[in-house]
């Protein structure tokens, strides 16, 4: 054994195996990732509306006093798609169509994230205590559980959303609510999986605590199909929105595509095409990136295709 | 049974073991009123075929039942930590075989009723275990080097800090991570100065003792090999590791669980001289659970036939091996073929295991002895010495007095 010094020391955070070996895994995925043609378009499309949405102020002049209000040109309604100022025409009430589809990426990455990122909280949590504890806990939840799958998706967040009054908080609240119960049951199914290999009696052979063969052994072994999910969910979660702001639960006149689509419906049938097209095909890709890259995704991550 | 003498040498003795499973049909008597004794320093073999209770058996050293369905119904597994050894107070002599430590010093205590916190000090650190396939028994998503800190990070703290040049009395986030009782937020602070340095020199410290544990076992280039995840490793190998991560706390107790049944032949014959040669130099007494009779022939000291849930011979490999007095004993070994067997013809067992669904007051072999008699499906016989050291649950040898008592020179079919 030698010595530990200052010198050796600094030896040793230049060996730093555990980041490492992270980064060599995390590249082994994108590349698998990479090596899939629609995954990569996927991919180019997420980085297009993301930097859509990022860059949002500086493609068009935020909205004063609201950004995500739409503004009104009363001079210049019902105008095609070309006219100088609105590129991509104006709606019945004059909101700029091009304005809607730049700040809606906005709007949608916001109800994906949201939605998305507190619904894999709550389902990992509440699918990992039923998956561990067992018994008649598990009883409990996962009778819950079927109780909200057995209403489909997109009625149960419609119902939910009309009682709690339209607007777009309401929008995310009720989505969050219906979609929790899918991570719930994917994380239990893996959970008790998971708990039955081999290599969780060897922790435990070992002395490892309960919490430390959680954090360790299960949860990075269950968080795969979890990933995935919400990958997709991402690209969901906004098409359900979408439907349930086009039927008016969202607040009017928001920078929003559903909104925009039934803002323009209107005019359709007098060929004025361009107020639903446009936030219409930015739903359609949205929902289409996120779904080629989960399905990549799903691939990559798969460990049978590991080193392939 | 151990006379009395040799009672103190022991390390671990279950006694009148039960387990039971809860199955749709009925208690499944899985386990059912076991004991044996491991002497200090001995390798016991525990053999019997599949589904016969031996891996059961192991596992409730560890206490490692899947509770429910696994029931404990009773009996003690009683097993006595290695002290100071008395003669030589620590010194290294002769009775301990220079290692200075010897299972006579602490009060034995019950595996099957301490709190699960001892339970936890126990396991991997005083009693550790082998898995049976060594590729399901390693964490995917872990690096070799990684799963092995976790033993070391478990029971080794004081050691690991003292190496790191940390004071011992080292409070706060780095204490918690050389302890293993990670807190939220503990990640961050230890990233950043000025916890980062001494999070560094822990890691230096722990990279060296696993660094040293796997160049027990004799693997090439133990430093890249901490890099590696599981599936990088070949079969033999990862069993490597699992042994280098069971004897890497000096434990007194090994339990391992058929070590080689996923291994192929040449690899087998390495990890069970490696086996041999860590457990005779740190004179760790090994229970092995297999099925193979020629190896454990080969490697034990003492061997204990299961059958159906009973210990049905044991005694010395030399006594059962040389004169086998139950008949499930005489079979299985007129069951391995030799050079000399012609071919196709295999000596098999008649009949199957029984279920141990609420077993009838009977011997558990008849209908499958050939030497049974209407005694045999009376009375259930008790483990009884034939010889010092040689016991047999049989009729044969301990007659019950009535007329028809089997024998060996009479086949009944």
């Amino acid at each position: 054994m030698s010595e530990i010094t200052d010198s050796n020391f600094e030896k040793a955070s230049v060996r730093d195996t555990a980041f490492r070996v992270r980064m060599r895994r995390f590249f082994g995925v994108l590349q698998r990732l990479t090596s899939n043609p629609t995954t990569v378009v996927g991919l180019v499309l997420i980085a297009l509306m993301l930097a859509m949405a990022i860059f949002a102020p500086w493609i068009t002049e935020a909205n004063t006093p609201d950004a995500y209000q739409m503004p009104r040109d009363w001079g210049a309604v019902r105008k095609p798609p070309g006219t100088p100022g609105h590129w991509l025409g104006t709606t019945n009430e004059g909101g700029d169509v091009f304005y809607g589809v730049i700040w809606g990426s906005r709007t949608s990455l916001q109800l994906s994230l949201y939605v998305v990122g507190s619904t894999m909280v709550i389902g990992t949590i509440i699918g990992s205590v039923a998956g561990l504890v067992g018994g008649w806990v598990d009883e409990v939840l996962m009778r819950i559980v079927d109780v909200f799958l057995s209403i489909p998706e997109l009625i149960f967040a419609l119902a939910i959303a009309a009682v709690l009054g339209p607007s777009f908080t309401n929008i995310i609240i009720a989505l969050a609510m219906v979609i929790w119960v899918k991570y719930a049951r994917i994380m239990r199914a893996q959970v008790i999986q998971i708990k039955q290999n081999d290599y969780v009696d060897a922790a435990r052979v070992i002395g490892d605590s309960k919490l430390n063969i959680y954090l360790k052994d299960i949860l990075p072994n269950a968080v795969t199909p979890v990933t995935v999910q919400a990958t997709l969910d991402m690209g969901n979660v906004v098409l359900i929105g979408a439907t349930l702001s086009f039927i008016g639960l969202s607040e009017a006149g928001i920078a929003e595509w559903g909104v925009l689509v039934s803002e323009g419906q209107a005019g359709i049938a007098s060929g004025r095409w361009w107020a639903s097209t446009f936030p219409g095909l930015m739903i359609f890709l949205w929902a289409l990136a996120f779904n080629l890259v989960g399905d990549g995704l799903r691939d990559a991550l798969d460990p049978r295709t590991e080193g392939r | 049974m151990l006379d009395a003498t040799q009672a103190s040498e022991n390390v671990a003795s279950v006694r009148d073991l039960k387990v039971h499973f809860q199955s749709k049909r009925g208690v499944v008597h899985a386990v059912d009123g076991v004991s044996f004794d491991i002497q200090d320093g001995e390798t016991l073999g525990l053999v019997g075929e599949t589904g016969c209770g031996k891996s059961v058996t192991g596992r409730s050293f560890l206490r490692l039942l899947p509770v429910p369905p696994g029931i404990l119904a009773g009996g003690a597994v009683s097993f006595r930590p290695h002290g100071p050894c008395t003669a030589c107070e620590g010194a290294g002599c002769e009775a301990c075989a220079k290692t200075g430590r010897r299972a006579s010093g602490d009060q034995p205590v019950d595996l099957l009723s301490i709190s699960l916190q001892d339970m936890r000090r126990i396991r991997g650190d005083r009693i550790a275990m082998i898995f049976q396939d060594p590729g399901k028994a390693l964490n995917p998503t872990l690096t070799i080097g990684a799963q092995m800190s976790e033993v070391f990070l478990q029971h080794r703290t004081a050691e690991l800090l003292d190496r790191a040049g940390l004071p011992p009395d080292t409070a706060g986030a780095v204490r918690r991570f050389a302890a293993q009782e990670p807190r939220f937020g503990d990640g961050l602070i230890l990233k950043f100065p000025p916890k980062r340095g001494q999070r560094a020199k822990l890691q230096v410290a722990l990279n060296q003792m696993v660094t040293e544990a796997l160049a027990e076992t004799q693997v090439p280039n133990p430093a890249k090999l901490m890099d590696r995840f599981p599936h990088e490793l070949s079969g033999g190998m990862r069993q490597r590791v699992m042994i280098a991560q069971a004897l890497a706390c000096n434990p007194d107790l090994l339990i391992a669980d058929e070590p080689t049944t996923a291994l192929d032949v040449t690899v087998e014959a390495r990890i069970l001289e490696l086996i041999r040669a860590l457990q005779q130099r740190r004179k760790t007494s090994v229970l092995y659970i297999s099925h193979d009779l020629s190896l454990v022939r080969r490697i034990c000291d003492r061997v204990a036939v299961m059958y159906a849930g009973r210990i049905v011979e044991i005694g010395t490999t030399e006594d059962v091996f040389a004169n086998p007095r139950h008949p499930y004993t005489r079979g299985l070994m007129a069951a391995v073929p030799t050079a000399g067997t012609a071919r196709g013809k295999l000596a098999a067992i008649r009949g199957t295991v029984p279920e141990l669904v609420d077993p009838p007051l009977e011997c558990r072999f008849a209908g499958r002895c050939p030497y049974e008699t209407a005694t045999c499906r009376q009375n259930d016989p008790s483990l009884q010495p034939v010889s010092g050291g040689h016991s047999v649950a049989c009729f044969i040898d301990h007659p019950t007095g009535s007329q028809d008592a089997p024998s060996f020179d009479r086949v009944t079919e």
